[in-house]
């Protein structure tokens, strides 16, 4: 069969038909890259300011309506995630890690781990997270958060059997200015202490 | 036919590839919320209807593994939500503060848009007093304003979206206090009123 007349079709079909999977690939690949523009970055921990305001941007708002979240609005305080340690390694659950002070100014704040698309983890002590108010410190007020998957003195949180996990940082009524970068030493540091 | 004139051949298609392929990503991410079937409001509307068939204010389940209404929440918190569709009218929102116990309200319009957030520290003499309305019920609620009557007590907020939903989060000190952070949330009332006549 001579297709040459056609050629001209064929070739409208697979630019379409191309576009179309690259287009689409593009919009997975953006959506599953974090919530769109204007991140703010300190050390391990990354906040995205603007997905809690009426400006946020399209990119956010896709990536909300398909996780099914409902941000922290920003008059109410900033959510931080941490999906690396302070050495930018995964978080491994395998590994045990620390995680200390200090903590940026904040009329109160809470740590909590969740699994990387947002649920809580079961655990044996049915523990979830710390708030400043909770978590037991030291004379002097600093204080120590040890994530183990088995029992630890003082402060332990469990990514119980989950392999992989984010800690959060939640920050209510905070000053924080969301303008400028943050100074990555007035936050949290993770330490990794060992692995399995 | 050489292979240089070949490549100038397919260049005006492949150009067409790529415009076709920014088309979609643009449209697809802009249709996102849109379409996405298990939004916030879908989750808390679903579970809305089963706990309480008429409208108003909704306490959450206990946050635990696997029960958890919203994927990102704070497990150190107890929620409700008031689930809204302002064509039924408007609502007041009203409540007391305490003043050291944290309370925040956030207003969520359809597609992930929040258009109003606000903690207990906003509250006016001890009072959280909301009335939300669409444009058109705002201005109908500011004309039924007695000319030399005093200021209104509560704040007016339009909603940009006929329907969406409000999230109240409030904060339990710890584990133990997660009783007393529910028993605040049920105080609060989220509750359709009248328009004025006139």
């Amino acid at each position: 069969m001579d297709l040459k007349p056609y050629a001209n079709y064929l070739r409208a079909a697979s630019a379409m038909i191309a576009g179309l999977g690259i287009g689409l690939l593009a919009t997975v690949l953006s959506l599953n890259a974090g919530y769109g523009f204007n991140s703010l970055r300190a050390g391990p921990w990354t906040a995205w300011p603007q997905i809690g305001g009426a400006d946020i941007d399209p990119y956010a708002r896709a990536v909300i309506s398909r996780s099914g979240e409902a941000p922290l609005g920003r008059d109410q305080g900033l959510a931080f995630i941490a999906r690396t340690d302070s050495n930018g390694a995964p978080l491994d659950a395998a590994c045990e890690y620390r995680i200390v002070d200090p903590l940026p100014a904040a009329r109160f704040w809470t740590i909590a781990l969740a699994s990387p698309d947002g649920r809580l983890l079961a655990n044996p002590a049915e523990r979830y997270g710390y708030s400043s108010v909770d978590v037991l410190r030291k004379d002097g007020g600093a204080f120590e958060i040890d994530v183990a998957r088995d029992a630890r003195p003082g402060n332990w949180l469990s990514p119980g059997a989950a392999r992989d996990f984010v800690v959060m940082l939640r920050l209510y009524d905070t000053p924080l200015d969301v303008e400028s970068r943050p100074d990555p030493q007035s936050f949290p540091k993770i330490v990794k202490l060992r692995c399995a | 036919m050489t292979i240089p004139d070949r490549a100038l051949d397919l260049l005006p298609w492949l150009i067409a590839t790529l415009l076709v392929a920014a088309i979609v990503h643009i449209v697809s991410v802009l249709l996102m919320p849109a379409l996405a079937p298990r939004d916030a409001r879908a989750r808390l509307a679903a579970y809305a209807r089963t706990a309480a068939p008429e409208e108003g204010l909704v306490v959450l389940p206990p946050m635990a593994p696997g029960a958890e209404t919203l994927p990102f929440e704070d497990p150190a918190f107890a929620e409700a939500v008031c689930v809204y569709d302002l064509a039924k009218g408007p609502l007041r929102i009203k409540t007391t503060v305490d003043g050291d116990d944290f309370l925040g309200l956030s207003f969520h319009a359809n597609a992930g848009r929040i258009y109003h957030s606000m903690t207990d520290r906003s509250a006016i003499k001890g009072k959280i007093d909301i009335v939300l309305g669409d444009a058109r019920q705002i201005d109908a609620i500011t004309s039924a304003d007695e000319g030399d009557a005093p200021p209104p007590s509560e704040v007016r907020l339009t909603a940009p979206t006929k329907r969406g939903f409000i999230l109240i989060r409030s904060f339990a000190k710890r584990p133990s206090e997660q009783e007393r952070a529910r028993s605040r949330l049920s105080a609060i009332s989220c509750e359709r009123f009248d328009l004025p006549q006139g």
